[in-house]
């Protein structure tokens, strides 16, 4: 077992500064550092203090991910020494509003349109453009990598969603 | 609608994205803005990942992308290897590694032949594609197939290999090798090259950084990122790699990072056949994956390729992540285009290595001073440029090809 | 019904040197970096007379990859409205044949005959390049077989020549009758070509 050096002072870093995250964020294994979800507010805080001062300067990705109640966003950033640390937000599905990360990291644009399409997540101060990645004349409010959103139920060639409830209705 | 019908020929590369065209403004002949259209090829996979189990699910995300095939399906194995909490036998993870050095050598000649072509010197394209059938042999012969090998599976692999087996990718390594020195010494000495290639498509080591560069691109602007030395996998923790830099930071830099890497890639290959360990080619997985999440990256050809893998217990994964190589290097090819001549376009969207598909697309030029729209496509563009170098005393086409490397 | 030495001369034309246009509708790439392999020497497909074109409305036969995904969907039906007639369509890989392993992805609208009429399929993941050289001259032979107004004559006893054959007099005929809508009404003839996709 290596002794995480890199790891654990990159953590003790972030600690330092919000010590009420102890036990919510850790190291996962060698390279990794993996936090809980957070809320809107205090994950914007902890964002800009690890980018300016925690050294966390290169950004690879973000994840969108479907937890039932809530939209999780996972921002994957990793700094000097190679460690990746998995900076978890969560926003509630009824209004999953997170604000834009491209004026500070241009390579999150495509991402981030890609959480706006394939998740229906709301993100503030996103540039405008194309939307991506899903075709021309998809129909609005379709979200397919949510959960509840079922593949079977997508008509192509009309390019509808009849959840079975409403296809008895339509046919009429 | 006239404005926005672009045909677009042959949209682009298999991962979920990438684009299928480009609209591009111009100012006289430089390019003053650049911006990249995609979506063409997107499929759903990371949704049909999540509705079958896991061993299915190796052969889809092996069809993320029909070149980088084995590195996407390494990286989904190792995540979920990484969940189950086993540990592949040292063999597997040899031959894991072996797959992916001559992934590497089929994909960076394939590179090398589609540049050339690019700047109007075919010949090379033919020679390089020639040489990559042999490569093409071994990796038929290893895993069955030519394209997508399928020989990964959870816990190891599936197919061992067989010392008469080794002795065949030996000699064909060394032909490789040989043969690749001639184009070492054509991408390091020939003049016409290096003035058609030199200068173009710059990209800063700051910008790289900035704008998450990776793989050939990023090192050949001296960021030293190989996830193969920084975060080793498979057998690169015993495998000796060298990271392959250059300080041109343009499509030259990018020429020799690539032709560099496939001596490294040589070097690798005969390191894992001597040191093949004895042993199992795999272990058992459960079929259940306990609750938890993975990042994995690896080296693809191109650069970094990201894997997030969740499950939730089941024998299904909860959300799978798939972030392609040439995904990264698309968000600086705007910055790496704007200032240069339309005449370089081809060469410099070359140079990122997408697939060879995305790079068969229609082109829509802006004219900035009279607002006027037309579309073109990628082959007229690719013969103006080669056509605005000759008349400017470049011609790639005039290259001679040393004879003594005809040898079959 | 003589063919007169014009005709004539177009048919052998065709015959001896198609052009042809590649089109990823949706490929993993494996089976286009097939398409361009059968090309490079090893095995020199050009030697039919084969020769790859970048517009559509030079070619002959459209060759095909991957599934069709929802995006592409209207830009292949428009490419295969462009193509002069008589045209021909290869469906190369499993998943340009039936969606294959894409099939039921959300994006994904099926295989090429979902949208267009294919003449030739070429199943394999990835289809090989002899695979794709054999579909080739299989084209070819069906359509000297055409030319010569043979009825159904297969070069061996392998059955899907005679599908072949018939396909491509079923898709001539269907195409040139489309032609003439599509002049001014390109979404009318869009719904001919779509006939297959019901599923
Ligand atoms: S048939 Fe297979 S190799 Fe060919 S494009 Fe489809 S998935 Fe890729």
């Amino acid at each position: 077992m290596s002794e995480l050096i890199a790891e654990k002072k990159a953590l003790s870093t972030i600690l330092e500064k919000f010590p009420f995250l102890e036990g919510k964020i850790d190291v996962q294994r060698r390279q990794r550092i993996i936090s809980s979800p957070m809320e809107r507010p205090l994950f914007e805080e902890v964002f800009s203090f690890v980018v300016t001062d925690g050294g966390f300067n290169c950004f690879h990705l973000v994840i969108g991910v479907d937890d039932g109640e809530n939209l999780g966003f996972i921002y994957v950033l990793s700094n000097q020494d190679k460690v990746m640390l998995l900076l978890k937000q969560s926003a509630p599905k009824s209004n999953p509003a997170i604000k834009s990360v491209c004026a500070t990291f241009p390579n999150a644009l495509w991402h981030e349109r890609e959480l706006v399409d394939l998740f229906g997540t709301i993100v503030e101060e996103l540039p405008e453009g194309p939307t991506y990645p899903l075709p021309d004349g998809w129909p609005a409010g379709n979200y397919p990598l949510r959960k509840e959103w079922k593949v079977e139920y997508f008509d192509k060639i009309n390019m509808t969603y009849n959840p079975p409830a409403t296809v008895g209705k339509e046919e009429e | 609608m006239a404005k926005n019908v672009v045909i677009p020929i042959g949209p682009q590369h298999p991962s979920l994205k990438e684009p299928a065209c480009f609209t591009i403004t111009l100012e006289g002949e430089k390019v003053v803005n650049a911006v990249v259209g995609t979506g063409y090829n997107h499929r759903g996979l990371e949704k049909a990942c999540e509705a079958r189990s896991y061993l299915q699910d190796i052969y889809i995300i092996e069809r993320v992308c029909g070149i980088c095939s084995h590195i996407h399906s390494t990286t989904f194995c190792q995540s979920v290897e990484e969940l189950a909490g086993v540990e592949i036998p040292r063999r597997a993870a040899y031959i894991r590694t072996l797959m992916a050095e001559l992934e590497r050598l089929h994909s960076h000649l394939l590179w090398l032949g589609i540049a050339g072509h690019e700047v109007g010197f075919d010949t090379l394209l033919m020679y390089s594609w020639r040489d990559r059938e042999l490569v093409l042999d071994i990796l038929a012969m290893l895993g069955g197939n030519r394209v997508n090998y399928g020989i990964n599976t959870l816990g190891g692999v599936r197919r061992d290999v067989t010392p008469e087996q080794i002795e065949k990718i030996r000699k064909v390594v060394d032909i490789v090798e040989e043969r690749n020195k001639y184009y070492v010494q054509l991408a390091l000495s020939e003049t016409t090259l290096a003035a058609r290639l030199g200068g173009i498509g710059k990209l800063s080591h700051d910008d790289a950084i900035k704008f998450g560069a990776v793989g050939p691109v990023s090192r050949a602007a001296e960021v030293a990122d190989d996830i193969r030395v920084t975060d080793p996998y498979s057998a690169y923790d015993e495998v000796p790699v060298t990271a392959i830099t250059d300080n041109h930071a343009d499509v030259f830099g990018r020429t020799v990072v690539r032709v560099l890497e496939i001596m490294e890639s040589v070097k690798m290959i005969r390191f894992c056949l001597d040191n093949l360990p004895d042993g199992d080619i795999a272990v058992k997985v459960p079929r259940k994956i306990p609750e938890g999440e993975a990042f994995v990256r690896t080296e693809a050809p191109r650069g970094e390729d990201a894997h997030y893998v969740r499950s939730n217990g089941t024998d299904k994964p909860d959300r799978v992540r798939v972030r392609a190589a040439s995904e990264a290097n698309w968000h600086g090819m705007k910055h790496m285009l704007e200032g240069d001549y339309l005449a370089d376009v081809p060469i410099i969207i070359a140079a990122i290595d997408p697939c060879y598909s995305c790079t068969d697309r229609a082109i829509v030029l802006d004219n900035h001073d009279t607002g006027k729209q037309s579309v073109i496509d990628w082959r007229t563009l690719r013969e103006y440029s080669i056509n605005w170098y000759k008349a400017r005393g470049i011609d790639t086409g005039k290259i001679k090809i040393a004879d003594s490397h005809l040898i079959f | 019904m003589a063919k007169s030495l014009f005709e004539k001369a177009i048919d052998w034309g065709r015959r001896k040197s198609p052009w042809i246009i590649h089109f990823n509708a949706g490929a993993c790439n494996g089976c286009d970096i097939e398409v361009v392999d059968a090309i490079t020497p090893r095995f020199d497909v050009e030697r039919f007379g084969l020769m790859l074109k970048g517009t559509p409305r030079h070619a002959d036969v459209l060759v095909c990859t991957g599934a069709v995904t929802l995006q592409t969907r209207d830009r292949l039906k428009r490419i295969y409205e462009q193509m002069p007639d008589p045209k021909f369509v290869i469906a190369v890989g499993t998943c340009a044949c039936s969606g294959g392993i894409f099939d039921g992805c959300y994006c994904v609208a099926g295989g090429i005959d979902a949208v267009i009429p294919v003449n030739v399929y070429v199943p394999g993941c990835a289809a090989r390049p002899e695979a794709i050289i054999d579909a080739v001259v299989k084209l070819l032979t069906a359509l000297e077989n055409m030319q010569k107004g043979t009825p159904a004559a297969p070069v061996d006893d392998n059955v899907a020549d005679v599908s072949a054959l018939e396909e491509i007099e079923n898709a001539v005929t269907e195409a040139s009758a489309a032609a003439v809508h599509s002049d001014n009404q390109p979404a009318d003839s869009a719904t001919t070509g779509s006939q297959g996709g019901e599923e």
